[in-house]
């Protein structure tokens, strides 16, 4: 387990990463703020610098470390094609989400990467737990692990995939210029690559947080008046 | 312990304790519930200290359990083991569960690894609250570091549908500064309901919320799976407990709280 990384991705491996992982995969991670809008709403996040914030607290101390744990688990457990281990992990994944958005965002990216697995990698699919309660982070995780890529990629590019939907979110709501939303992503690679190191490490007890205003803000986003997005 | 329905009235049918955690059985206040007030006769948690509390209602029981007083959890050495204090409840069919403890204290370097396992049986309706105060706030204290570790699981007829986990460890008033987090909040509060009605049940609780809402207190509160989820951030204990007051008031209606509650 504490062996060196191995990051080097066979070309197809690495194919299979990017097109995942890809704003373009139908997942719908478009309709998806992860509470974000409320939070614009309330004036929390108003601007390139309270937006790196926020991102650097949930990555740090909420869903993105959560969901981290998760997919590294799930990795693990369909490398050893260890199906209760990963159903196990399925059901804690399913469980943890703090409010009806935030399961929705969860469980309708999961389905959705499910489906577009089973219609273009029909055998990696079968190496996914069963469709309900399915979370994004375990569907990815055990996708990647099924097929060759390795713990460490998978991570990385799963939180830039989390990150980027809620920084685009972000550049459409606040609104922010194009290149500050570039910037808050180009300023996340530390907290990422932290992220990657601690969360491919860490035990299932591990997984959990302090994001409770980002808990509060997913919440009051149900009955927000306008709204762009679905969570 | 364990409560069972006897005809139209919920009693006692089993009770043990033993170290310093204790109970007393008062005789309940017109419309009130019958249950248990448990007391912790050392006065507060050191390092290293284990208390476990196990309740069971049996099918139909109705009971409430609280604590006498809020609970201390004093320093630790950063080399001590955390506290650990478990609570495992039992809910059985159509019987109706409140566990309402009083907010738990960390003082400043208290390491508490806490837990609450919930069962509910078919038919079970259940409210919890778990509030947590970082530093003794009514004295201008703030946790600056320690650990605190909470995790609640709720099965209901066997399947895992809830499960929190909070994490906060380190420097502790740095981590509650962020925005996201609690922004600069030193009090939390996890309040959860399951019973019939839930929709118009979460629009009362969030009526509430919105009444008691003030600079220093927010809450909010969603529906999923049956269960009505609330989380209450404030900037002080006394805050929270006025927050929390008025949440419970939405979900209990006209029920008196326990005495304990009422200040």
């Amino acid at each position: 387990m504490t062996s060196a990384p191995d990051r080097t991705l066979e070309p197809a491996a690495l194919w299979r990463l990017l097109l995942w992982s890809s704003p373009a995969f139908p997942v719908g991670a478009f309709s998806h703020a992860h509470g974000l809008e409320w939070s614009v709403e309330a004036g929390e996040v108003s601007d390139a610098a309270s937006l790196l914030a926020w991102m650097e607290d949930l990555l740090q101390h909420g869903s993105g470390w959560s969901d981290a744990v998760f997919l590294a688990h799930a990795h693990r457990a369909a490398v050893a094609r260890d199906g209760k281990a990963l159903a196990a992990i399925a059901s804690l994944s399913a469980a943890f989400a703090p409010s009806l958005e935030r399961q929705v965002e969860q469980l309708a990216q999961g389905a959705a990467f499910a489906r577009a697995l089973a219609a273009a990698w029909p055998a990696i699919a079968e190496a996914l737990p069963p469709p309900e309660r399915l979370t994004y982070a375990v569907a990815f995780g055990a996708a990647a692990g099924a097929a060759g890529i390795a713990l460490d990629n998978a991570l990385t590019a799963h939180l830039q995939a989390f990150a980027g939907m809620v920084v685009s979110a972000a550049v459409r709501l606040v609104p922010l210029g194009q290149s500050d939303g570039l910037r808050v992503l180009a300023a996340l690679e530390r907290s990422v690559a932290a992220l990657t190191a601690s969360a491919g490490e860490a035990a299932i007890e591990d997984a959990g947080g302090a994001c409770f205003r980002a808990d509060i803000a997913s919440m009051a986003h149900e009955t927000q008046y306008t709204r762009l997005f679905r969570t | 312990m364990s409560f069972a329905r006897r005809g139209a009235l919920t009693e006692i049918a089993r009770f043990e304790q033993q170290g310093s955690l204790r109970a007393r059985l008062p005789r309940p206040e017109r419309g009130a519930l019958a249950g248990a007030v448990v007391l912790n006769t050392a006065g507060g948690i050191a390092s290293g200290d284990r208390f476990s509390t196990s309740v069971t209602w049996r099918e139909g029981a109705e009971a409430t359990v609280s604590a006498a007083a809020a609970e201390r959890v004093y320093r630790a050495r950063d080399d001590d083991r955390p506290a650990r204090v478990d609570a495992t409840l039992e809910i059985g069919p159509d019987a109706l569960a409140e566990w309402l403890p009083q907010e738990t204290i960390l003082f400043d370097g208290a390491r508490l690894d806490r837990s609450l396992s919930v069962s509910l049986g078919r038919g079970a309706s259940m409210l919890l609250v778990e509030a947590v105060v970082f530093g003794r706030t009514a004295r201008g204290e703030r946790m600056l570091h320690g650990q605190f570790r909470d995790r609640i699981d709720i099965h209901r007829e066997g399947t895992l549908v809830h499960a929190d986990r909070i994490r906060l460890e380190g420097s502790v008033a740095a981590i509650l500064d962020r925005a996201a987090v609690a922004r600069g909040g030193a009090a939390i509060a996890s309040i959860i309901w399951a019973g019939e009605g839930g929709e118009i049940v979460r629009d009362r609780l969030r009526e509430a919320f919105a009444r008691e809402a003030r600079e220093g207190v927010e809450a909010g509160a969603s529906l999923r799976d049956g269960l009505l989820l609330s989380r209450i951030v404030a900037a002080d204990g006394a805050a929270l407990r006025r927050m929390v007051v008025a949440g419970l008031g939405a979900l209990r209606q006209n029920r008196p709280l326990p005495r304990v509650w009422q200040c």
